[in-house]
């Protein structure tokens, strides 16, 4: 009989036994996947500090097999930034909905990536507030129906929606910003080689690193996880387009 | 104005502001995290440069919310730090204030109350008595607040602050009033008085050789939440057993007893004071810690005299305080400015008298 | 031989690795889960799995924890 070999294993960065409190078919399950078998490829566990946010993404720390804070709705990178001046030789990254990352702390974010600060972000982008039931946030494309616009997203009530890795690219500080799609297996595997990177930015001290997931939420759009990652592809994809907006030691080649 | 002061035995003359600073600086604060406001702008001023020069941590934070959140970041890893501001601007820092308690976070924030409310004005004010001892945060938690009267005292309980957060794991606030702020004083800094606390056993710092920690206030299930509080409050509980702390003079005899806290209770003193000159048997009481509150004190000093006189630079605050601690025992009065330098001893005599002839 | 170790605990019925798996080793099963979902089941009768591991990184639950190949 032929040796085995492990071709797939849950990452060690992530809790034994651990199972997710997500919805099914939710891509926030795969985000913190990618981000536990980026800690393990890089050997960062055991020196990771990570921060929480509100919303769905608060339950990462009990996934994650690293010491984590909790911030409030918003603060995530003022409390990377807190640890990071604290002990700048410890990993910190947040993990972040985009509620909390470009609509109540938009200061935060963009003040953190305008002070090139040596952390990381992961901002998990499913165009609505998953946790209170699916209103209307700042990455809601247009036409979009939510509990907070029933009849669709139109300019001239809610205006435009943000294009987050675009933005943060804009900013001298940050030092790589990139885009990725979880919607296929071909995708969630390119989503593990830019969070990769973007943990390595901050191991070589280069400045901020950002990282926005198009991610799903079946349960709000009112879809099967099938529908939900077709919606990602045809639609999301569409306006907030994959790809890397900002590197820095891409520009130096 | 960024060298270090003196922390020799040598007297140095120099305002509140730089003293609750440089304080902070020998009591070993690793991290300054803040945004300027009138009238505790030189606290930040002060430890943009030192902090720098000291290689230690400090951000111009992009908000209050922002500079308090990073505190609560910083002090998670174990290490000491603190922001400061004032009134309208410590409004915004409330959400975290609630968080930092229940994360039982060592934060040191320091407030130098100004005019309120709104934006107010920035003379010296009393107005956050509240905002400090009760908060505008949500839910139940406690912050000890220290309110000194003089800049010595700033600096003392500016190393008593540090010293507090760390041993109870609980957010302190050094009060302080924009008088404070920027009046000078003689100052001896000396060391930073108190032990060094252990906080191993629970700061983040990575997840080597033991298992990860989280430091949380999300708490989704009743049951869970009503033990958690209930445990909190013991250690508020202990809080108020250990570290209660006021000033009084001729207690003893008074007929009327004078209560005040912060700068203003200097000019309490010496009313209490020109009073006895006088053949008037006044005392004076001075709460040094506003949470824990002298409750119990003041209630044992109600069986003894016959009225208590508040005075205080707001609409009436700590009033209120002193009359559920006397609870009905005595009258409680109030004499107060709403905003401002504080009453002029004259004025405070004069009410005494008034007030005894009642 | 290549196979997948799927948890059938921490299935939700999100059917997502049905659709990845190249050699359609992944059904539908009769076991139910609290919410009367029916599970997902590994069904490789032929032994045709390769242990590419597209369904694992597809499954957003870590459902299938172990892929192995050989």
């Amino acid at each position: 009989m032929a040796a085995l070999t492990q071709i797939f294993k849950i990452p060690d960065s992530i809790k034994k036994g651990a199972k997710y409190s997500f919805c099914p078919g939710c891509d926030h399950g795969v985000a913190v996947r990618l981000v536990g078998e980026a800690l393990d490829e890089l050997g960062l566990r055991e020196n990771t500090i990570a921060v929480a946010s509100i919303g769905c993404s608060v339950t990462i720390y009990d996934f994650l097999d690293v010491d984590s804070l909790e911030a409030p709705h918003g603060r995530a990178l003022a409390e990377a930034t807190g640890i990071k001046r604290a002990r700048p030789d410890k990993f910190v990254f947040t993990y972040q909905g985009d509620g909390d990352f470009a609509s109540i702390g938009m200061a935060e974010s963009m003040h953190t990536a305008l002070r090139g600060e040596k952390v990381t972000a992961i901002c998990i982008n499913n165009t609505t507030y998953g946790m209170t039931g699916g209103q209307l946030g700042p990455t809601t494309l247009l036409g979009q129906v939510t509990t907070t616009s029933p009849t669709g997203r139109n300019v001239e009530y809610y205006g435009y929606p943000i294009k987050i890795a675009e933005h943060i690219a804009l900013c001298d500080g940050t030092a790589y910003s990139a885009r990725v799609s979880l919607d296929s297996v071909a995708n969630i595997r390119k989503a593990k080689q830019v969070i990769k990177k973007a943990f390595e930015i901050q191991l070589h001290g280069l400045g901020f690193s950002f990282v926005e997931i198009l991610s799903t939420c079946p349960t709000n759009w009112k879809m099967t996880p099938q529908q939900a990652h077709d919606r990602v592809r045809n639609q999301m994809m569409e306006v907030f387009k994959p790809g890397v907006y900002k590197d820095i030691t891409a520009d130096r080649n | 104005m960024t060298e270090c002061l003196t922390k020799t035995g040598k007297k140095v003359l120099t305002k509140g502001n730089y003293a609750i600073a440089n304080a902070a600086v020998i009591a070993g604060c690793q991290c300054y995290f803040g945004y300027p406001i009138t009238p505790q702008s030189e606290i930040g001023e002060f430890m943009s440069g030192k902090m720098q020069e000291l290689k230690r941590g400090y951000v111009s934070a992009e908000s209050e919310l922002g500079a308090i959140n990073m505190v609560i970041g910083a002090v998670s890893t174990g290490v000491k730090a603190m922001t400061s501001s004032s009134s309208c601007a410590i409004s915004l820092m409330q959400e975290a204030l609630s968080y930092a308690a229940t994360d039982e976070l060592p934060v040191v924030l320091v407030s130098v109350m100004r005019g309120g409310p709104g934006l107010g004005n920035i003379y010296p004010s009393q107005g956050d008595y509240n905002q400090a001892t009760i908060g505008g945060g949500n839910g139940d938690y406690k912050l000890i607040v220290l309110a000194p009267s003089t800049v010595q005292e700033c600096v003392d309980l500016t190393y008593k602050a540090f010293y507090l957060a760390q041993k109870y794991r609980n957010p302190t606030v050094l009060l302080a009033d924009g008088m404070l702020g920027q009046m000078m004083e003689p100052v001896e800094f000396g060391e930073y008085p108190y032990p060094e606390i252990d906080n191993s056993d629970w700061a983040l710092t990575g997840a080597k050789g033991r298992t990860s920690r989280v430091i949380r206030s999300y708490g989704p299930l009743a049951d869970d939440r009503c033990v958690f509080l209930k445990k909190l409050f013991e250690k508020y509980k202990t809080i108020e057993e250990n570290e209660t702390e006021w000033e009084e003079f001729n207690t003893d005899d008074a007929d009327i007893i004078l209560v005040s806290f912060g700068g203003p209770s200097r000019n309490v003193k010496s009313a209490m004071k020109e009073c006895r000159r006088q053949g008037l048997k006044v005392g004076m009481f001075r709460p040094v810690t506003l949470y824990p509150f002298p409750s119990k004190r003041l209630n044992e000093l109600a069986g003894r005299t016959k009225k208590f006189l508040v005075v205080e630079v707001n609409m009436g605050q700590m009033v209120r305080d002193v009359r559920l601690a006397v609870n009905g025992k005595v009258p409680v009065e109030l004499f107060n400015k709403p905003v401002g330098s504080p009453p002029e001893v004259d004025d405070i005599v004069n009410e005494v008298k008034r007030q005894i002839k009642e | 031989m290549s196979h997948i170790v799927l948890d059938e605990a921490k299935c939700k019925a999100c059917y997502l690795c049905i659709n990845e798996c190249p050699k359609k080793l992944l059904r539908v099963g009769s076991k139910t889960n609290n919410l009367g979902d029916h599970l997902v089941e590994f069904y490789d009768p032929n032994h045709e799995c390769i242990g590419c591991a597209m369904c694992a990184t597809r499954c957003p639950d870590l459902a299938i924890t172990e892929v192995y190949r050989g």
